[in-house]
């Protein structure tokens, strides 16, 4: 159980350095537009005291753009928190829709990223006792690889089904194959095993599916040692 | 004096593209290296600036394509990513990376400096 302990240790704060990295270069893309929007701003209002004609709808134009990515900045900055707060409570009952929410929003920062099409959205699911932060870590890794096998601008197909008793199904596919070879790595399947998490991956149809349980003992005997 | 301006951040590319316009810079804006490539297979450019880290092919390996198509043109990079993140190999030890947000007198600094005949 240290190896266990140890080994999300060390996963977690990679995994924590990977988000921070990607959302530090999404602010900065922000700040980047909102910057160059503002200096075209000046260049008009240079241009106009020097006497040309200044367009109003180009300084309203900017003024906009710039509304837009401040409020995109605010929306980035939410998802920081929600994920700096992930870690607040090592084991908890969660709602996996919201994990699966935020783990999605964060993946979306990498330059690789895919759109995530959730096939059977508005479905209730029973919560799923867990240590958040490494469950939030399964699944961006999953995405991750999902995302390299369809490329950019591809789609992520999501099918989520509840069992009555037992768990959680995340069904991954796309209109294009999902190449599956090599997964899952090492660090998937150490930390699917940790969280009790298990891989079914279906060749014919191509489909990832990814079964979470309720309650594991795994989770529990974990919850003991935390 | 003529540049391709290269990143999937557009709003950041086409603002910038104006900017350099109203400093008598005419620049082009692309999207992706792959539209980068059909553009520079059709007209000629003194400079390319290119985001590092974008969807499909990065930066550094759209510098090898361009350069073969086009062995003339000079490159700056540009990057949302602190310094250490790229410094991976040889191929980053001769090149020009500026940190977004760009400061435009910088850039056309440099632009004027490495087009100098």
């Amino acid at each position: 159980m240290n190896d266990a302990i140890n080994f999300m240790n060390m996963e977690g704060l990679k995994f924590f350095g990977r988000v921070n990295a990607s959302i530090s270069h999404e602010l900065k893309n922000i700040l980047a537009i909102i910057s160059e929007t503002a200096g075209f701003s000046n260049d008009l209002t240079d241009l106009a005291k020097k006497g040309k004609v200044l367009d109003l709808s180009l300084i309203e134009s900017c003024n906009d753009s710039i509304a837009e990515e401040i409020q995109r900045g605010f929306t980035t900055i939410k998802q920081m928190n929600r994920f700096a707060h992930s870690v607040d409570v090592p084991i908890k009952d969660i709602d996996l829709l919201e994990t699966l929410d935020l783990t999605i929003k964060l993946s979306s920062f990498l330059s690789f990223a895919s759109h995530v099409r959730i096939t059977n959205p508005g479905k209730e699911i029973k919560s799923v006792l867990t240590c958040p932060f490494l469950m939030q870590n399964l699944i961006y890794q999953i995405l991750c690889f999902t995302y390299e096998s369809v490329g950019p601008g591809g789609e992520v197909h999501l099918q989520i089904d509840s069992e009555e008793n037992g768990g959680i199904h995340l069904v991954f596919s796309s209109s294009v194959e999902l190449v599956l070879e090599g997964f899952p790595n090492q660090n998937i399947q150490k930390t699917a095993d940790i969280l009790g998490v298990e891989f079914n991956i279906n060749t014919s149809s191509i489909e990832l599916d990814i079964w979470i349980p309720y309650v594991s003992d795994k989770i529990n005997l974990l919850s003991e040692e935390l | 004096m003529k540049v391709i301006l290269v990143d999937d951040e557009q709003k950041f590319i086409i603002m910038l593209a104006k900017r350099l316009a109203f400093r008598g810079i005419q620049a082009d804006a692309v999207f992706s290296g792959e539209d980068a490539i059909q553009k520079i297979q059709h007209l000629d450019y003194d400079v390319a600036v290119l985001d590092i880290k974008m969807p499909g092919i990065s930066g550094l390996e759209l510098k090898k394509k361009l350069s073969s198509l086009a062995p003339e043109l000079k490159f700056i990079f540009v990057t949302g990513h602190g310094a250490k993140n790229i410094l991976e190999n040889d191929l980053v030890i001769k090149n020009i990376f500026l940190s977004k947000p760009l400061n435009i007198d910088t850039l056309i600094k440099i632009i004027n400096e490495i087009t100098k005949k």
